[in-house]
């Protein structure tokens, strides 16, 4: 699968072409050294308008490489899920960089697996957890989170010795909001028929545009928008009008589970939506502006996440629907991360609901970061292509 | 091991040993009276609510292997056996205590849980509760009493009954009641060597679903006379230098029970069990004429030390306590195959009873299926040997 | 007069079919051994020419060299079985070392399929293993099996120490048909867990080398409690559907010396 002409231009243009984590890595230093305290973080749900407001940069901490699950068996059960093990293995082999510059961590009682992982490395840097509500259209739900945003700015402010104030928060609850309506610009470019992006181009920009301010993508925003303004203008377009497009659902994918991705490609088909955690899913939601209330509305905005921890994620299947009906994809792949049991229960609704409301052909994968599995993995997805 | 000519069995109604028929019977007759059933799944719902809306609560199936090829077509093989357990009972509705359950009552223990019960919510009126994971922040009790009160509403609402403060009052005085006579005939497994099996052990925890606290004290003058005389007579279980087994983590029941079989076979004597289907929640006592008996009740289940609370130090607490109450010669973790909280926790445990207590310990990872019997036995014979 | 070939390269056996005229006029198989490419040349040759596609797992590795098109192996079954069953909805395939359930709508395309491709468990070779543990050829581990009054249930799954298991079970002196017996319902019961993940509609096909196994047809049609069709030639499904796709969308012609 490729561009159809030869000469495409990298969509972010530097030194640092296909290697997101790198280029995060590059930023997070540079605040750095400006003397900005940085804050890692694991997951979507962390409220990052309240870390920045603190005056923080947020990280986010290795967890998509192979090579140090290994040494996280040594304390972990091998049947669970290859995030946490990576994440964990990182840190006692002291190999992320990210988590090597954080001034604190900050955690959520999303699944089992990363709670208990959690209590392993409590003691390595100034860690907050924060306890996740599960059932998020309950009245409370709401409350308890606001309370436990609360808490972690209180635990930010008093690690950093820094304070944030209500109109701080308001005003990054502004710039989240800019960043996601450019987001979802490049994201339209990703529906055209056919795409005007590949996957790792979303990816490398979604990676970046989680731990940089708004401000400081502007460059790169009007960058990428030129880019693809041209690429339009010329008619280039990835992949054929005929390939498979694919909608890609499920588990955070990232550095060696990307497996799936290529074997996508190589397959025939092009992932024009990565509805998940590393793709577009944090990008999705406006927060609401001037309420008088900015801890509430990022309350709001991060339980609205369809992550399948919460129960019943009913908002999943909406998304989805919506995602479904921007992006026109022909086939449905889940991937689901081995021992993963929240996507892997939840997987029987949403092939249900691709097939039955969407009439959608859908496949689920479990996989891991290993490479063993990746012929087993392509005869699944050339079959799904196959029964179009 | 010996077994000798023992005095007992050691319930002396007409189901003596027959724990199911005299649960079953009992679950019957209190239909057959009109009693609504509800249905649950672990400790962490208030039981006393139930009782004092006038309605019986049952544990629901979850520990039959066979149940767990229906449950596969729907849900991932790789997850805990009793969560396919469960499912497949209600599945293939063959667990009658669901058939008769006009509600259920679930909770966000864990992911595995959490996601089937959406699977069966729309069976029959379910309610699930959200348990806080953070059992050590300042609000945590109240967030739960909350819970406990929406609980209450959605019982009430099903029902068409009410649960008046004075009768919930009344149902923790019997709690506090029962989980005494309970707790205190633990002591007898604390002897050396004990009196009494596992088996038995489990019979008598199963009196408290089927009897109120006059008819358990009763119950309970037969038995602890019975183990009185097996004392007397220098009777015990195994012998003195048979090891003695803590054996802690998940809820073992059904055809997990190989396990505790295989320590048995092995020469090894149960003198605790820390799980839930155990001892966990017979130490812990309700608050009493608080004025809020719904607080009370709250707070109580709260402290139950469950994997899915983090971190979960009580549980540590727990285990010495019963280390001090049991002194055990080794700790047997049981856990549950993909049951990732318990099987993370472990590691903890591990070292705790290690570095505290200078006990060794052994990690069995397993489920329903006796295709692993005898990998387990040759793990329990060795550490006994290393003893 | 167009003809077709298609090839079913699979881990264990290769298998080649030859079409033409709308009837299969050669079938050939052969071990795939560690060297597949070398065995589907010698299954070509001198057989007829015309466009070939290939399926299995070593599809990729011989595309270049055989100058073919692929296709998955979920497809060439689903083509391949409704030409031999024009009925069949559902299509349990148990061959030499992996398994898979297709379900097909009613006019024959893919709905749901779900394989077992990371163990033996339950498969042709599995099937192997054991009967040499009984010291019997897999006819006569079939016919011991049917022959048997009583079961001897298994409990491991895992080929090797099933073979171990069985081992130590005929030490216990268990009658050998039990034994065999126990084992076939072992397999029945796997296979009917992966159908149960498609959707289980008739007419259903049973294809694969081990549906060769009368005793193993039974026994999964006892568990399923529905009839299950076996073909005359049940390890030809992939490799024929393979030919009536080259026939459908002839793309390379199968070229003479490479």
């Amino acid at each position: 699968m490729a561009f159809n002409v030869p000469d495409a231009k990298p969509l972010i243009e530097d030194e640092f072409v296909g290697e997101a984590a790198k280029r995060a890595l590059q930023y997070i230093q540079t605040k750095r050294a400006a003397g900005m305290p940085v804050a890692g973080i694991y997951c979507g749900y962390a409220p990052m308008e309240v870390i920045r407001a603190v005056g923080a940069v947020p990280a986010i901490l290795c967890a998509f490489a192979n090579k140090t699950i290994a040494a996280a068996e040594a304390v972990l059960p091998a049947n669970l899920c290859p995030l946490i093990k990576s994440s964990y293995g990182f840190i006692i082999t002291d190999t992320c960089p990210f988590f090597g510059i954080s001034d604190a961590v900050v955690a959520e009682t999303t699944c089992d697996g990363k709670k208990k992982m959690f209590e392993l490395i409590s003691e390595y840097k100034p860690m907050f957890v924060m306890d996740l509500p599960q059932l998020p259209d309950e009245k409370e739900a709401l409350a308890n989170w606001a309370v436990m945003i609360t808490k972690l700015q209180g635990f930010l402010e008093k690690t950093f010795e820094k304070s944030a104030t209500p109109e701080g928060i308001e005003a990054e609850i502004k710039a989240t909001n800019i960043k996601n309506r450019l987001m979802n610009r490049v994201f339209d470019c990703a529906a055209r028929k056919p795409s005007l992006l590949k996957w790792s181009e979303t990816y490398e920009l979604v990676f970046l545009a989680q731990v940089a301010t708004t401000e400081d993508l502007q460059a790169t925003f009007q960058e990428v928008f030129k880019t693809l303004e041209e690429r339009e203008a010329k008619g280039v377009h990835y992949g054929t009008a005929s390939a498979p497009r694919v909608l890609v659902t499920g588990c955070p994918v990232g550095g060696d589970s990307t497996k799936v991705y290529k074997i996508i490609e190589e397959a025939g088909g092009v992932v024009v939506a990565m509805d998940s955690c590393t793709g577009m899913k944090p990008f999705m939601t406006e927060i609401e502006e001037n309420t008088g209330d900015p801890i509430a509305a990022v309350a709001a905005r991060y339980l609205q996440l369809p992550c399948s921890c919460m129960t019943p994620n009913t908002r999943r299947l909406d998304e989805l629907d919506k995602t479904i009906a921007r992006f026109q994809p022909d086939v449905v792949i889940e991937v689901v991360l081995h021992a993963c049991h929240s996507y892997n229960i939840e997987s029987y609704k949403i092939m249900n609901h691709a097939k039955n409301k969407h009439n959608l052909p859908y496949l689920k994968i479990e996989t891991d970061y290993s490479d063993g599995d990746v012929e087993q993995i392509r005869t699944r997805v050339e079959a799904l292509f196959d029964s179009l | 091991m010996t077994v000798f000519n023992i005095p007992g069995p050691l319930i002396n109604d007409r189901y003596k040993s027959d724990q199911v028929g005299r649960f079953l019977d009992y679950i019957l007759k209190r239909r057959e009276e009109g009693t609504p059933v509800v249905g649950l799944y672990c400790g962490y719902a208030p039981v006393e609510l139930i009782r004092a809306m006038g309605a019986v609560p049952v544990s629901l199936c979850a520990s039959s292997q066979r149940t767990i090829p229906a449950a596969e077509a729907v849900l991932p093989a790789n997850l805990c056996p009793l969560i396919k357990s469960s499912f497949g009972f209600i599945r293939t509705s063959t667990c009658l205590f669901y058939e008769l359950s006009e509600a259920v009552i679930g909770e966000t223990t864990c992911d595995g849980k959490k996601k089937m019960f959406e699977l069966i919510s729309h069976l029959k009126p379910t309610h699930v509760m959200d348990l806080p994971q953070l059992p050590d922040e300042e609000d945590v009790r109240e967030r739960w009493t909350e819970m406990v009160r929406k609980l209450k509403i959605f019982l009430e609402t099903t029902f068409q009954a009410e649960i008046a403060a004075d009768r919930l009052e009344s149902e923790i005085k019997e709690t506090n009641k029962k989980c005494r006579l309970i707790d205190g005939f633990f002591d007898y497994a604390a002897l050396h060597p004990p009196p009494l099996n596992w088996q038995e052990l489990y019979d008598v925890i199963g009196l408290d679903a089927v009897t109120n606290s006059g008819e358990l004290q009763s119950l309970m003058a037969g038995i602890t006379s019975t183990l009185d005389e097996r004392v007397a007579a220098g009777i015990c279980f195994g012998s003195p230098a048979s090891p003695r087994v803590l054996v802690s983590g998940c809820p073992i029941g059904g055809d997990a029970s190989k396990v505790l079989k295989i320590i048995e076979e092995a020469g090894g004597v149960i003198v605790a069990l820390e799980a839930c289907s155990g001892m966990k929640g017979y130490s812990i006592r309700i608050d009493e004429g608080t004025g809020d008996p719904l607080r009370a009740v709250a707070e109580a289940t709260l402290k139950i030390p469950c994997s899915c609370m983090t971190p979960n130090r009580s549980r540590l607490e727990m285990l010495d306590e019963m280390i001090a109450r049991f002194k055990p010669d080794v700790v047997i973790d049981v856990v549950l195959h993909a049951c990732h909280a318990y099987n993370v926790e472990s590691y903890k445990i591990t070292k705790h009873v290690q570095d505290r207590h200078a006990l060794p310990s052994l990690k069995i990872e397993t489920d329903y299926s006796d295709g692993d019997v005898e990998q387990i036995r040759t793990r329990v014979e060795a550490l006994f040997d290393s003893l | 007069m167009t003809t077709t070939l298609g090839l079913d390269i699979g881990s264990r056996t290769i298998k080649l079919v030859v079409w033409e005229s709308g009837a299969i006029v050669l079938t050939r198989k052969a071990l795939t051994s560690y060297d597949p490419l070398a065995v589907c040349r010698e299954l070509l040759h001198d057989a007829p020419t015309g466009p070939l596609v290939a399926t299995g797992y070593g599809r990729h590795l011989v595309k270049e060299y055989l100058h073919c098109e692929t296709i998955s192996e979920i497809k060439a079954f689903a083509v391949g079985a409704r030409a031999v069953f024009p009925s069949c909805r559902t299509i349990l395939d148990i061959g030499g070392q992996d398994t898979k359930a297709i379900s097909l709508t009613e006019d024959g395309r893919i709905d749901k399929f779900h394989m077992n491709d990371k163990c033996a468990a339950g498969t042709g070779r599995f099937l192997e293993i054991m009967a040499t543990a009984l010291g019997l050829s897999l006819g006569d581990f079939m016919a011991e099996a049917m022959s048997a009054e009583a079961s001897h249930p298994i409990n491991s799954m895992c080929t090797v120490f099933a073979e171990s298991e069985v081992i130590s079970t005929i030490a216990r002196g268990i009658a050998r048909p039990a034994i065999a017996l126990g084992i076939h319902q072992a397999i029945a019961a796997r296979a009917v867990s992966l159908l149960e993940r498609v959707s289980i509609t008739e007419d259903i096909l049973f294809a694969g080398g081990v549906a060769l196994n009368r005793c193993m047809q039974k026994e999964i049609e006892n568990k399923l409690n529905r009839k299950v069709h076996a073909p005359a030639d049940p390890q030809i499904v992939g490799a024929l559907g393979c030919a009536l796709i080259a026939e459908k969308n002839p793309k390379e012609e199968k070229k003479d010396g490479f």
